[in-house]
């Protein structure tokens, strides 16, 4: 990254004509705080310093626009390399980059192509950097597709606040697209919904019955899920799966086509063997540049005082004219991350941990994967390290009413979430 | 690999199977899955015109090259500006000032995909209106931003000229504030992408489907058969019982409804026969009438229809012979879909339901190309077939005949007083441009503005209580392209554009309005212009 010691051609007169007329001039709805002129272009140009998460389809989006837009410190995360399907999207990168880091990749581009920007690249996971770090950016904007990464950022976040100290807040905006959907948010961590409050409204996702799968396929997916779920095991051992791996994918298509040719099932294509293992989204330019600019907009607006910001959702569907809706997603007293309350919960005197477990599996506003289970006073059922899920193992068969009483605490962690979450269990009857 | 996993290779390799995808499927895969392989190829053989090379354009540009058109053009005979270098991500910064914008932008767009041709063209659109206006037809859509509002109202008078030359997407921005509208005689689609779904027609159960509900021995089948009965034969099963014991009807009143729900319960053998449960909760589609739909039936009576000529477009004649097949097919209905959802069932009872529909379908659809005129080609009768209960046609108008009939706009702002606040802020602007002198500079004043809207709207009539927001953003910022505005407009408009070129999805019908201080967007809709 020779781009460090770039000399920063200074701005040019009139580089920043159409930004400066709504930085000169309030509108009508601008709030009175907003310091008109050099004051504010200070800020934006020389003081303020963003975090992006992610530089694919929406991250590329976004640091064009924040360079554009006149901030000059970005920094930017992202584990990915790039790979051709990228490329219909993603557009500061080209055929020859590659297998390379979407980030330094990215970071080099927009530097190159907007003079005096600073871009900082980080190959790696977001769970790698402390609260030290996160501690120094005024603003962070989310482009990501995993929903995992987005509720450890969003609980850092709002565990960074510290009541005593304004700058501990760190605004997060976090945007997402799905084909012609997509929807930005503006979340004030611990002020207003936060990421986990919303969970529930995230699509959930289509399981097909194992049962299904092994005896009674009826549609082409079942025949794929059979050949991924069931015989890739069976008869590739251990060899782990990877969905990039055209071989891999290759293999299973013809496994999934020669089960749905003996059951008569049409359907099975590449194409869709390849979307059902990958649980491939559709991705298009224009919706991740919609999105983007709508996060933007808002952290132009969150920096310079402009305009009010937004609050505290949008939401768009492109597939019948243009769709959109803003409205104020309300906080949850029960959310985990922010909310400080415990969540009720009512089982039957019979439900055992094994059960809960389930329950909590399945409930879609905690999407917890594999939840470790304690009391203030002992452990209920550790998932890891070994020898504590050995020990705690025989507890999975009991019923959760003969190790907590009513009205008592349960904690839920689990190791892929930075928080822990409290119920409050009582029984029916 | 296992010699077990070999074998099963070798043994799997004698189906036909395709091979994997090449670089330009693997490259394109993410949007295919929205449009397929029609709608990349209408794309592919797109030419697109963009008018001055602005922000804005180029933005829209990206969002269009990045999938793949055929051709674009940027006309613009401009140099690039200090303030162009700016807020352009297609421009080079300040080693671009001075150079051509259009060919500036031209290359920088071109690299990120060579399978796009791009071209500039440094003539003036008012050259070409002058001498070359022939030319504007060879194109598959025009899309103009911050035109001059002569030059703007030449062009549309030009393309809205003749029904065969290409719309024209007219795009309007302003500091914070946006719109586009989208010129066109008629689009019509046949793959809108509807998200509701055909009628499985379990009312008017087809012979073949009826004769199988009514002959299978229930009573004396298998346990394990029994639980894997598809709910679409049990509830025609249950609802031709139920006719014979009350005179030929379905369940009309509640109670009738809840008994014969649970006489589908009742027929359980067992109490845990998901098939019966999901037969109960899809109960209500055996006394749901399938019927054709108000939007479709109203296209039978459009003029266009009834007189169709064999020089009609096929969308005509398609419609016109399924308005034939609905009135003299015994079930008055539109043809079937072959389209099963899935349900508990085995897959021998799934696969044979699915094959029954199948076959009638295709008897459907044999039928129904016995009532059409012309030849069509065959992909495109089962795509019109397959989405015959989502059709759309939609009607435009002219750009800007809207704006001359006051009594229109106000009737639109009873709806959407926030979207015709933005849109009669856009257009004062436009009036003030209108009337000063070329190169003179651009700051309207709140009142000026006012005035010029107020003239839009018949006497009397007041400005919606919205407008104060709207006109002082663009006073504000007249001439300001900002970056996230233009990046917004630029996919939208390149949505709508993909929409236009594909005839896939449902383009606006209207103006969309667009305000980034309160971040929403809004549609001002023809169909509520109209006094
Ligand atoms: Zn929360």
């Amino acid at each position: 990254m020779a781009t460090e010691t770039q000399s920063q051609p200074a701005d040019w007169p009139g580089r920043y004509f159409h930004i400066d007329q709504v930085l000169n001039t309030p509108g009508p709805r601008t709030d009175e705080s907003f310091l008109a002129g050099d004051g504010v272009k200070d800020f934006l140009r020389n003081k303020s310093k963003i975090l992006v998460i992610g530089a694919g389809g929406l991250g590329c989006e976004i640091l064009a626009n924040l360079a554009l837009t006149g901030f000059k410190d970005i920094h930017v995360i992202d584990m990915d390399t790039i790979d051709i399907s990228n490329l219909n999207r993603q557009f500061l990168f080209r055929p020859k980059d590659v297998g390379k880091s979407k980030a330094i990749v990215a970071a080099e581009f927009i530097m190159k192509r907007v003079p005096g920007v600073k871009v900082t690249p980080y190959f790696g996971k977001i769970q790698d950097k402390d609260d030290a770090y996160y501690m120094q950016f005024n603003l962070v904007i989310c482009g990501l597709d995993s929903v995992e990464a987005r509720r450890w950022m969003n609980a850092t976040l709002v565990n960074l606040v510290d009541p005593e100290e304004p700058e501990s807040l760190k605004p997060l905006i976090d945007g997402g697209t799905e084909g012609f959907k997509g929807q930005a948010r503006v979340i004030l961590p611990t002020i207003t919904s936060c990421y986990e409050c919303s969970l529930d409204m995230l699509n959930k996702q289509t399981a097909f019955p194992i049962c299904t799968i092994a005896n009674t396929p009826r549609l082409p997916e079942h025949c794929i899920e059979w050949a991924s779920v069931l015989e890739w095991p069976r008869v590739r051992g251990d060899l782990k799966l990877d969905t990039d791996d055209p071989e891999h994918i290759g293999w299973l298509y013809k496994i999934a086509l020669a089960r749905a040719n003996e059951f008569k099932i049409e359907g099975v294509t590449w194409s869709l063997t390849q979307g059902v293992v990958k649980n491939i989204i559709p991705a298009i330019a224009s919706t991740n540049a919609v999105i983007a600019a709508a996060c933007c907009n808002e952290a132009f607006k969150i920096a310079t005082s402009s305009a009010a910001y937004l609050n505290n959702y949008f939401m768009l569907i492109g597939t019948d004219g243009v769709y959109s809706y803003t409205f104020e997603h309300e906080k949850r007293d029960d959310c985990p991350v922010c909310g400080g309350e415990a969540l009720e919960m009512t089982l039957k005197p019979t439900t055992t941990v094994e059960e809960l477990i389930d329950i909590l599996v399945e409930k879609q506003d905690i999407q917890i994967k594999k939840p470790s289970l304690s009391t203030p006073t002992k452990q209920i059922y550790f998932q890891a390290p070994p020898q504590l899920e050995e020990a705690t193992r025989p507890n999975l068969e009991k019923k959760v009413s003969d190790l907590v009483p009513p009205g008592g605490e349960v904690t839920v962690t689990a190791t892929t979430l930075p928080f822990s979450l409290s119920l409050r269990i009582s029984y029916s009857e | 690999m296992s010699q077990e996993a070999q074998d099963i290779q070798d043994s799997t390799t004698a189906i036909v199977a395709e091979s994997a995808p090449d670089a330009k499927t693997r490259r394109y895969d993410r949007q295919l899955r929205l449009w397929a392989a029609s709608g990349q190829s209408a794309l592919e053989s797109s030419r697109v015109l963009v008018i001055a090379g602005t922000a804005t354009s180029t933005s829209v540009l990206k969002n269009l090259v990045l999938p793949g058109i055929g051709h674009f053009t940027i006309l613009d005979p401009l140099e690039v500006t200090p303030e162009d270098a700016g807020n352009n991500f297609f421009l080079e910064g300040p080693s671009s000032i001075g150079k051509s914008r259009a060919e500036e932008a031209v290359r920088l767009l071109c690299e990120l995909n060579d399978g796009v041709d791009g071209k500039a063209d440094k003539r003036s659109l008012e050259e070409v209106l002058e001498n070359d206006k022939e030319w504007l037809s060879d194109f598959t859509i025009v899309i103009a931003h911050n035109l001059d509002p002569k030059l703007l109202q030449r062009l549309s008078e030009y393309l809205w000229s003749d029904t065969t030359f290409p719309p024209l997407v007219v795009v309007r921005s302003a500091g914070f504030l946006a719109e586009f509208y989208i010129q066109y005689h008629e689009h019509s689609v046949i793959e809108s992408h509807s998200e509701t779904t055909p009628s499985l027609r379990i009312d008017k159960a087809f012979p073949a489907l009826l004769d199988y509900a009514t002959t299978l021995d229930f009573e004396n089948m298998d346990v394990t058969d029994h639980g894997h009965i598809p709910y679409v034969v049990i509830l025609v099963r249950v609802l031709e019982d139920w006719k014979k014991a009350h005179n030929g009807l379905p369940p009309q009143t509640y109670a009738e409804k809840k008994e014969f729900k649970q006489g589908i319960m009742a027929m359980r053998k067992k109490s845990d026969e998901e098939n019966f449960e999901e037969a109960e909760a899809q109960a209500y589609r055996s006394w749901t009438a399938t019927t054709v739909p108000s939007e479709i039936s109203e296209l039978f009576d459009d003029p266009k229809v009834k007189s169709v000529t064999p020089s009609s477009p096929p969308f005509y004649h398609l419609v016109n012979a399924l308005a034939k097949f609905v009135q003299e097919q015994p079930s008055h209905t539109l043809p079937l879909s072959s389209t099963l959802p899935d349900m508990k069932a085995s897959t021998s009872a799934y696969i044979h339901l699915q094959t029954l529909y199948k076959r009638r379908a295709e008897e459907e659809k044999a039928a129904f190309k016995s009532y059409l005129q012309v030849p069509i080609a065959e992909d495109m009768v089962d795509a019109f077939v397959k989405n015959s209960h989502a059709l759309k046609l939609l009607r435009g108008k002219q750009w800007g005949a809207v704006d001359k009939d006051g009594a229109a706009l106000v009737k639109g702002g009873e709806v959407a007083p926030k979207e015709l606040s933005v849109h009669l802020a856009l257009s004062a602007l436009s009036s003030v441009i209108d009337k000063s002198q070329p190169g003179a500079p651009l700051t309207p004043t709140v009142e000026a503005l006012t005035e010029e809207a107020q003239a839009l709207l018949p006497g009397g009539a007041s400005l919606p209580d919205d407008f104060d927001n709207a006109v002082g953003e663009v006073a504000r910022a007249p001439t300001a392209d900002l970056p996230n505005v233009a990046a917004l407009l630029g996919g939208l408009v390149a949505q709508e554009v993909i929409k236009m070129i594909t005839k896939q999805y449902i383009p606006i019908h209207g103006y969309c309005t667009i305000d980034l201080v309160d971040a929403w967007t809004g549609t001002l809709k023809l169909s509520d212009l109209k006094p």
